[in-house]
This record gives C-alpha cells, sequence and structure tokens, in this order.
C-alpha cells in the first residue's frame, strides 16, 4: 500500500481479473469460429463484396486470410471497444471518483502533491490497459493456432498495440474531463460522446467524399488506417494517439491544480 | 521555525461564490497551543475556510498561513506538519479500517502502526472489520485517528464529535488535552455550544460568511444569555418586567412572557414573587438564538 499507484491497481483486482475473463473469452470465441468461415470464405466474400465501400473499407477487405479475419472480426470495432470501455471507466474514475466519494480531501491532507495523485492515477490506467492489451494478444497467439489461425506475433502486438493507444487516448480525455469538473458521470458522458461521434465520422468519412480532412480530427483514423495487424503500426499513427493521451494528462494536471475541489 | 509566528493567521480572506454563501474579510489569528473553536450554524463558512487553509480551494482575495506558511505556497509543508478531519468524507469502502489508516499514513512516509494500534484501542475500534461494514461512529473514529496519527504540530479538525457516543467523545477530548499538553495547536469547528465552552480556550464566531466576534471563551459565557419563560395566573402589564437588572427583552403574549436576561436570575425571581407563577422555564439558548439576540443588536445588525 506504499503509493497512490499501488493503491489504486490493487483496488481493482477484481476488477480486473474479470477483464481478463472477458478478454479471453472473447477471443477464444472469435478464434474457434475460423474454421467455420475459411470453409466459407467464397460466399462470406461475396457478401463483403456486396457493401457498400465504406462499410467494406471499416470492416476490411481480406475476410478470408487469418490476419483480415481479426481484423474484421476483432480489431476493427470488438477489441477497441472493450479497452475503450475500461480506459474511459478508469480515466473517469481516477480524480473525479475519488472526488464524489469524498475521499480526495483526505487524500491530498497528506503530504501528497494533486499532480503527483493526477500522475499515478494516469500510470494506473496505463498500466492496467497495457496488461489487458497484452492479456489480449497472449490469448490471440495461444488460441490462434488450433482454429487454423497462424499469424506472425509482430502483427498481433502491432494491432494490439494500436488498440491501446486508442483506448489511452480516450482514456486520458476522460481524465482531463473528470479531473476538471469534479464528476465522474460528465467524464463518462462527453468521453463516450467524443468516441461515439470520431467513429461516426471516420466511417462516414470512407463513403463521403470530401470529408478527408474531417476524418483526420477522429482518432479512429489514426487507429485504423493503415491496418495494422495487415500492415503493421503506423509510428505516425502511434505518435499521433499516444500525443493524444499525453496532452490530455497535461490538461488533467493543469485543469487538476487549478481548480476548487468539491467537499 | 520563529516561535513568534502565529499557529495559524487569516487576513482578510474571502471567498466568493457567485451568490452562494462564502466567507467575506475574515481577519483572525490563533497562537500556539491554544485551542480555539470556530463556531457557527451550518451553512456559515466554517468548512470553506478550513478548506482554505488546506488548499482544497483557493481565496477570491486575502491570504491564510499556518504556523508561516502560506496555504497556497507551501501547501505541502502545511500538509506534512497538520492533521486534519473533514466534517464530511469518504473512507474505502474496501478496505478495512487498517488498511485505509496505513495507506495514508505511508502517503505521510512513516511506519505509524503503534500509533495506529493505541489510537484505535482508546478509541475502542476493530480495525480488521471492513470501512463498508463500520456505522457512521466508527467511521468518523477512522477519521479522526488518521488526524491525530502522526502527531502533527496543528489539528485542523471539523466537526469532529459529530455521530461519536459521550463515551467516546470524553476520548476525544482526553486526546485533545494531550495534544495541548505536547504544544499542539487545535483548531476545531462546531456548531455545538457546550462542547466549544467545554474544551476551547478561545473561540472566533462566523456567521453568513462573516466574523462576528472573537472572544475568550470566559468572556463569551459571561455574556451568555438565559431565556426564561413564566406562565402568570393574572396577565402582568406590560413593561412590568423591563426595568429589573440584567434582563435585556420581556416580551408577553397572552397568560406568558418570554424573558431575555444576562447575569444572575436572583433580580426576576424576586420580581416574579409578586405575580401568581404557574410555570417557569429556564434554558440556556441555542447558538442560532445568541446570534439573533445578542450579536444581531451589535453594530451589523
Amino acid at each position: 500500500m506504499g503509493s497512490v499507484l499501488t493503491k489504486t491497481l490493487r483496488g481493482q483486482r477484481r476488477a480486473l481479473a474479470w477483464w481478463v475473463v472477458g478478454l479471453v473469452a472473447a477471443c477464444v470465441l472469435t478464434t474457434a469460429f475460423y474454421p467455420t468461415i475459411s470453409k466459407n470464405a467464397a460466399s462470406f466474400q461475396k457478401l463483403l463484396d456486396s457493401l457498400p465501400e465504406g462499410l467494406r473499407k471499416a470492416f476490411g477487405e481480406n475476410f478470408a486470410s487469418p490476419a483480415g479475419y481479426l481484423q474484421a472480426r476483432l480489431f476493427s470495432i470488438f477489441a477497441p471497444v472493450l479497452l475503450l470501455i475500461y480506459a474511459i471507466g478508469a480515466g473517469s474514475r481516477a480524480i473525479a471518483g475519488e472526488e464524489e466519494r469524498q475521499s480526495l480531501d483526505l487524500l491530498l491532507s497528506t503530504p501528497v502533491r494533486r499532480r503527483r495523485v493526477l500522475l499515478d492515477k494516469a500510470l494506473a490506467m496505463i498500466t492496467a490497459t497495457v496488461g489487458l492489451g497484452a492479456v489480449l494478444a497472449l490469448a490471440i497467439v495461444v488460441t490462434g493456432p488450433p482454429f487454423e489461425i497462424s499469424i506472425g506475433v509482430a502483427d498481433v502486438v502491432a494491432a494490439v498495440t494500436g488498440c491501446v493507444l486508442l483506448a489511452l487516448a480516450f482514456g486520458g480525455i476522460a481524465l482531463a474531463v473528470g479531473a476538471g469538473t469534479g464528476r465522474r458521470s460528465v467524464a463518462v458522458g462527453v468521453t463516450a460522446g467524443i468516441a461515439a461521434g470520431s467513429y461516426l465520422i471516420d466511417i462516414l468519412a470512407l463513403s463521403v467524399n470530401g470529408l478527408g480532412w474531417l476524418q483526420r480530427l477522429s482518432p479512429f483514423f489514426y487507429y485504423r488506417d493503415p491496418e495494422s495487424i495487415i500492415r503493421g503500426l503506423d509510428p505516425i499513427d502511434a505518435i499521433v494517439l499516444g500525443a493524444i493521451a499525453v496532452i490530455s494528462v497535461a490538461i488533467a494536471v493543469w485543469a487538476f491544480e487549478r481548480r476548487d475541489l468539491s467537499a | 521555525m520563529n516561535p513568534s509566528v502565529p499557529a495559524l493567521e487569516v487576513e482578510r480572506l474571502t471567498k466568493s461564490y457567485g451568490r452562494a454563501r462564502g466567507v467575506v474579510d475574515l481577519t483572525f489569528s490563533v497562537e500556539r497551543g491554544e485551542v480555539f473553536g470556530y463556531l457557527g450554524p451550518n451553512g456559515a463558512g466554517k468548512t470553506t475556510t478550513i478548506r482554505i487553509l488546506l488548499d482544497f480551494i483557493r481565496p477570491t482575495r486575502g491570504r491564510a498561513s499556518i504556523l508561516g506558511l502560506d496555504s497556497r505556497r507551501d501547501a505541502i509543508a502545511i500538509h506534512r506538519r497538520v492533521g486534519y478531519l473533514p466534517g464530511e468524507f469518504g473512507l474505502y469502502e474496501r478496505l478495512t479500517a487498517h488498511e485505509q489508516l496505513t495507506y495514508l499514513s505511508s502517503l505521510r512516509g512513516g511506519d505509524d502502526e503503534r500509533s495506529i494500534r493505541e489510537l484505535a484501542e482508546r478509541f475502542d475500534l476493530d480495525l480488521d472489520v471492513r470501512i463498508a461494514s463500520l456505522s457512521h461512529g466508527n467511521k468518523q473514529k477512522v477519521g479522526l485517528i488518521q488526524a491525530f496519527v502522526h502527531r502533527p504540530d496543528v489539528l485542523i479538525l471539523d466537526e469532529p464529535t459529530q455521530g461519536l457516543d459521550p463515551l467516546m467523545q470524553q476520548a476525544f477530548y482526553r486526546l485533545l488535552h494531550e495534544a495541548r499538553e505536547r504544544g499542539g495547536t487545535v483548531f476545531l469547528s462546531s456548531h455545538v455550544m457546550p462542547e466549544v465552552e467545554h474544551v476551547c480556550d478561545r473561540v472566533g464566531i462566523i456567521r453568513d460568511g462573516r466574523l462576528a466576534a472573537v472572544e475568550d471563551i470566559d468572556d463569551l459565557k459571561g455574556k451568555a444569555l438565559k431565556l426564561v419563560e413564566v406562565r402568570l395566573a393574572t396577565p402582568a402589564p406590560s413593561g412590568t418586567f423591563d426595568r429589573v437588572p440584567g434582563v435585556r427583552e420581556a416580551v408577553a403574549f397572552g397568560d406568558r412572557v418570554r424573558i431575555t436576561m444576562a447575569g444572575p436570575i436572583d433580580p426576576l425571581v424576586k420580581a416574579l414573587a409578586s405575580h401568581e407563577v404557574l410555570d417557569l422555564q429556564s434554558r440556556e439558548p441555542s447558538l442560532e438564538e445568541v446570534f439573533l439576540t445578542f450579536y444581531a443588536t451589535g453594530d451589523d445588525g
């Protein structure tokens, strides 16, 4: 129980254990269906080809290959949304949770600076999200081969890294809103709204011409394009997502340091 | 550190919250070794003042300092030397009382295991129980223990005895006494007059965000008014009791007379003797009534 960081992580032990169970289950349910899909690859491909171009791009175009299958089933939406939910929850709780349950006054009456508390909380969120990402990657690598999914570890790591960075970008935003307002529901609501909005923008921009510039405002654009599991993680994309997270945490510190805390 | 610096000092301290209540132009200081009561009805601005002292909220104007350290600039140095009990606080429900106390004390960088055990024993608190299943009074004990555990130079306690049963209040008063023996300073807020009378050397009285008075407790007791209500067989003509020594106000309604007075009650009893008295009740006024009857007639009334 040394620091705010270890206390925060310890406090989440049980919740994190459930997240691990859920992620592994989601993985197994995905990989276990691959043999069925690949046997009927031709008809699935035909179905996919009949979709509008935008949707096709969103799901991934090469459904029958192991990488294309994982991209479509797991990494297009399912895995990032799971990690996003975790990170947004953790980011929102970080400061606003303590403040709403009125434990923040006691915490900050010790000789620990506000920014130290916030950075420890941010570090806890990052550690746990990276940990969940590692579990996800491991689950894919381990449960893939029995179901005919042979895929390079590096490709899985690239895809999961993209997921984790996307989750941390939104987790950082949630942390900033929570630290700035002291209200958890506001942090969850605002961040979930931004996430949903930017996902829609990204998808819409795929099929509507002339929205390319708008797309670049969406964090999802840097996650999805190019698809990391197929083409590897683009360093620029990774840097953009990481920068969103870092800048959000910096804004969180700034807002939290200067604000009146609610009793 | 310079011993002539007051333990606690606020200067023209103002906090405005739009139209909501804050504090206005507070100036007072608390000497070292003093037990200072910060007295006022709920919502008067006691908690606001305390949270400015600890840098949880920032003043609109003015400044506050503890042991010569500025509340804004030196907040961390202040936190190191202050024990603080918030008026309302939450604990981590899933921890045990012991884990909660160890966590806070480890953030202070100390190993206070012995002190935690000793205080828990004095407050009769089972440390191994989860916070979630503690009663309100027991949670208050956890709050008190964490404030005292590192033997701070200054204790800032917001409504410390709320929820404590009388026996535990006594345990708390003994702790206060010991803290003062060690040379510590205590700043405690309360809305309960008898408690403040019991433990404090001096009180500051705050009402609607303004400091109404700072007095020695003995002077305040001298000024404290009594309320006497009598029921008479035949109504007394108005003005009958106005000239009795000590009487501030006598209001008759029906067969009752409500008399507000200071000092000894004997002259009033003598005056009443010439009437047929059916009933007589006397009590010390509540703090609110002291404000209304005494301070409201002062210069700002």
